[in-house]
């Protein structure tokens, strides 16, 4: 089977602004992702939960696989979007299958 | 005197109050009773649905009159002065950052759209005939506070790279925002023709559902409480006299632009009620380096307790003693 190096996205924001992480994807060429909603945790401001009511720390997962170039270009303007808001993303890399969709 | 305090019993003795209280003990008590989200969204969704088209309704047989606008016109100033009395006083008797005051200040001076189902509920059992079109203020009050705390909050802002383009569109867009107006247009629109065709949907089953949403709410604020870490005693004072300051600004305001007294007993409500739904995620976007363990703790784990246990029929008496 063969199978082509690309790197994986992990980003964790806030409901709230989470176009705004997936408006940097689209504008860096990142082809495809996928977004996941997080249920609750615990992290530097303790614990948190999903709430029905305003959705305002409601977390979401977003699963990126993308080139390396593009990867890095995300990452470049992700440091200036922490800069104001919360969050988490780690990066990987990863062998996928069908390269030419990523 | 001991008549107030009869209806105020009456309050307590409501099965949606009592619901409240319910998920505020099992929650306390960290007991596993638990609405799931998705539920308790639907649930949101279907009171905004019901309060806007009944009061679209309503406002379509009395039409729009100057009533409204006084109303209106009292609501928005309100909404946009509140933040700043409530900015102050955290800054200066709470000693909070001012980042997490102006985001604090503007979900006291937003409104709780379920503290107005409550309080209407309320003035609805007591005979206070205030206008449906108040339905249209809790819309109006929604957004001012947010653009006034913007302001108090100055260059701690977020937007430093051009984030902050689309805030205003995202806040006046907001989900809540639409459906409870769109539905109060619906209403006004369709009248009594469109009351006939959703009546069994908007009306006898509202007490229910508001029960199960309230003790979900009493769940969540239950949760807030126990995990409030940042709880001062100055916030908690706050949190329970910002609300009779407000309704003294209210009351204040109501008698200066000539509001009815009904229509002023239900805006006494609002103003002393902080938002929880519609402000939050404004603030996620707007102020994210505020701290939303105290601004949402304060609205939702003290305040809105406060105002539906003991404001709301206080509120109406009071307004009822000054402005007959």
């Amino acid at each position: 089977m063969q199978t082509v190096r690309r790197r994986k996205l992990e980003i964790i924001v806030e409901a709230p602004v989470l176009s705004r992480v997936e408006a940097i994807l689209k504008s860096e060429g990142v082809r495809g992702w996928s977004v996941f909603a997080g249920v609750e945790g615990h992290g530097a401001t303790g614990d948190w939960h999903s709430e029905g009511l305003s959705g305002a720390e409601e977390k979401r997962l977003i699963f990126a696989l993308t080139s390396n170039d593009a990867a890095d270009r995300v990452l470049e303007k992700l440091v200036a979007f922490f800069e104001d808001y919360p969050g988490v993303v780690c990066v990987s890399d990863v062998d996928v299958m069908r390269p030419d969709r990523f | 005197m001991p008549e107030a305090l009869s209806l105020a019993a009456n309050n307590l003795l409501t099965p949606a109050v009592l619901f409240f209280a319910l998920g505020l003990f099992a929650g306390l008590l960290r007991s596993d009773l638990a609405v799931p989200d998705a539920a308790a969204k639907t649930l949101a969704l279907y009171l905004m649905l019901a309060i806007g088209f009944k009061g679209g309704v309503e406002a379509s047989r009395a039409g729009l009159t100057a009533d409204f606008f006084n109303a209106g016109a009292t609501g928005v100033i309100l909404s946009f002065i509140i933040p700043v009395v409530a900015f102050y006083a955290l800054r200066s008797v709470a000693r909070l950052d001012r980042t997490t005051a102006a985001a604090t200040a503007a979900h006291y001076g937003s409104v709780s759209v379920v503290t107005f189902a409550a309080g209407t509920e309320y003035l609805r059992a007591l005979g206070v005939p205030f206008g449906g079109y108040m339905v249209a203020v809790v819309a109006l009050m929604e957004t001012p506070a947010i653009l006034t705390a913007l302001l108090l909050a100055g260059g701690d802002a977020a937007g430093k790279q051009g984030l902050r383009g689309n805030l205003l569109r995202e806040v006046l867009l907001n989900g809540s925002v639409v459906l409870l107006v769109g539905s109060f247009v619906i209403g006004a629109v369709t009248g009594e023709r469109g009351m006939a065709k959703l009546d069994l949907f908007v009306n006898p089953l509202f007490q229910g559902v508001l029960a199960l949403f309230l003790l979900d709410m009493g769940l969540v604020a239950a949760r807030r409480l126990r995990e409030a870490k940042t709880m001062t005693v100055p916030l908690v004072l706050f949190a329970l006299s910002m609300p009779l300051v407000s309704c003294a600004m209210s009351i204040a305001l109501s008698a200066l632009l000539g509001v009815k007294p009904a229509d002023a007993a239900v805006l006494a409500i609002l103003a002393a009620s902080a938002s929880y739904i519609a402000v939050p995620a404004a603030m996620r976007i707007a102020l994210p380096k505020a701290d939303p363990g105290v601004y949402l703790t304060l609205s939702l784990g003290i305040t809105f307790p406060f105002n539906l246990l003991i404001g709301i029929p206080l509120y109406q008496a009071v307004v009822a003693t000054v402005l007959g």
